[in-house]
């Protein structure tokens, strides 16, 4: 631009590091403005090999970065290839977070402004919604992840305990925020069930997909709600102390089969 | 011939993510970014990774320039400080370079007087601790602090050379023109 540029010996005292301080500091910021002078560098660097360095840097940009929740389980202390094996699951995915969650605020809603009606929805959708949630974590119908986890040496049971313990753990306080909305002793009633629900699922998908066990069960929940809820008037039937004692018990056997029956689990086969 | 508009057109393409722009943008100007990196660190693996992460860096956050001054002058404040953070992390032994030009032929010294007058001769003659910290923060315009981590000495320590070095030339300059 100033028609002054670096001559050729200033140049390869410059790039073999041969000049004075001053004489460098001058190449440098002449350098900054002039093209022509950084191509000739450009074509004298022999010290570091670029096209590996490109290559490096190409297969930096390409690598997806890991999404926020797989970022959070590496940060709770679960090693990098396990939370990315658990993240990957489709209900992790945030469309699907986002449709639980607004069924769930709807039904909250619903719940706080329609009195008994409302809670009634209430209780009949959130007690399904965790199971349904945990069922689409590892079913292999919507698992993109199958085809590694079939090549995969994996403990099947380890991979299923903590894609439920992760859905769990965004899913229970989900619903709690909304069930906080809900008046009466509503907000916790659908606790005890969904953890039973949830023991249910992984119980029955030692026989059959997750998801038909998890379809099954909401279900035949929805259908006993609506029939308690056209028998009696108040959702006290579900809330009481046995209900929930029921529930309780139908968790803890559940789990115990789920258990004894690990080998059997269907996730690691493509399911027809 | 003026590089600007060739540089902030590749880099408008690498914002709409085009590969072709930015590897075109890596050939133009990874070269010297690394003559100039070697000249600060003469480790090269971490010259290397300084390099892989000033233009990962730039795929980030393309639109980083704001289209004041030269993409050149842009880079290099990216690349200096990557290298930096790149050095603060493997912590060890420093890799600073040192420069072999401590003692200029009378040749370049005639050279230099001619094109910087007393200041050349004057900086010729500082130790090369306080050459190391006039070029890292005069130069390189790092803060006290980057220029500490670049030369593994202590902030204090580049506050002190710094402040010796302005009153060591100004009392060289000032002897020169007496």
């Amino acid at each position: 631009m100033t028609g002054w540029h670096l001559d050729d010996d200033a140049l390869r005292r410059y790039v073999e590091r041969t000049d004075s301080l001053t004489e460098g500091a001058s190449a440098e910021q002449h350098l900054l403005s002039c093209e022509p002078c950084r191509a000739r560098v450009n074509a004298a660097v022999d010290v570091i090999d670029l096209a590996a360095v490109w290559d490096r840097t190409r297969d930096a940009i390409e690598v997806p970065r890991p999404s926020v929740f797989e970022r959070l389980l590496h940060a709770v202390g679960l090693p990098a290839h396990e939370a990315r094996l658990v993240a990957v699951a489709s209900a992790f995915r945030a469309v699907w977070l986002t449709g639980a969650a607004a069924i769930l605020a709807f039904a909250a809603l619903a719940a706080a402004f329609g009195h008994d009606h409302g809670v009634w929805l209430f209780l009949a959708v959130a007690p399904v919604v965790p199971c349904l949630v945990v069922a689409s974590s590892y079913d292999p119908w919507m698992d993109p992840a199958l085809e590694p986890e079939l090549v995969t040496p994996y403990p099947a049971l380890r991979l299923v305990l903590l894609r439920t313990i992760a859905v769990l753990a965004l899913a229970l306080p989900t619903v709690l925020v909304f069930g906080l909305v809900i008046p009466g002793d509503a907000p916790f009633g659908w606790l005890l069930p969904a953890v039973g629900f949830v023991a249910v699922v992984l119980a029955a998908s030692t026989w059959v997909s997750p998801l038909r066990a998890a379809i099954a069960v909401s279900s035949a929940w929805l259908a006993l709600v609506s029939l308690l809820a056209a028998r009696f008037g108040s959702p006290d039937a579900i809330i009481q102390g046995r209900a929930q004692a029921g529930f309780l018990v139908l968790a803890a056997a559940s789990f115990v089969i789920f258990i004894l029956r690990r080998r059997q689990l269907r996730q690691l086969r493509p399911w027809g | 011939m003026d590089s600007r508009p060739v540089d902030e057109t590749l880099l408008l393409a690498v914002a709409e993510r085009d590969m072709g722009a930015f590897r075109t943008l890596y050939e133009r100007h990874a070269g010297w970014l690394t003559i100039r990196l070697t000249r600060r660190c003469n480790d090269r693996d971490l010259v290397a990774d300084a390099i892989q992460d000033t233009f990962v860096a730039v795929w980030q956050r393309p639109r980083g320039f704001r289209g004041d001054g030269d993409i050149a002058a842009w880079l290099w404040g990216i690349a200096i400080r990557r290298l930096v953070s790149r050095l603060r992390s493997r912590g060890g032994v420093a890799a600073v370079f040192e420069h072999p030009g401590a003692a200029p032929a009378a040749e370049d010294q005639v050279l230099l007087s001619v094109e910087y007058g007393d200041i050349g001769q004057a900086l010729a003659r500082l130790s090369p601790e306080m050459r190391a910290v006039i070029q890292a923060v005069v130069l390189d315009g790092l803060t006290a602090r980057e220029a500490a981590q670049l030369l593994h000495v202590p902030v204090s320590s580049v506050k002190t050379r710094l402040y010796r070095a302005k009153a060591h030339l100004r009392a060289a300059l000032a002897e020169g023109s007496s």
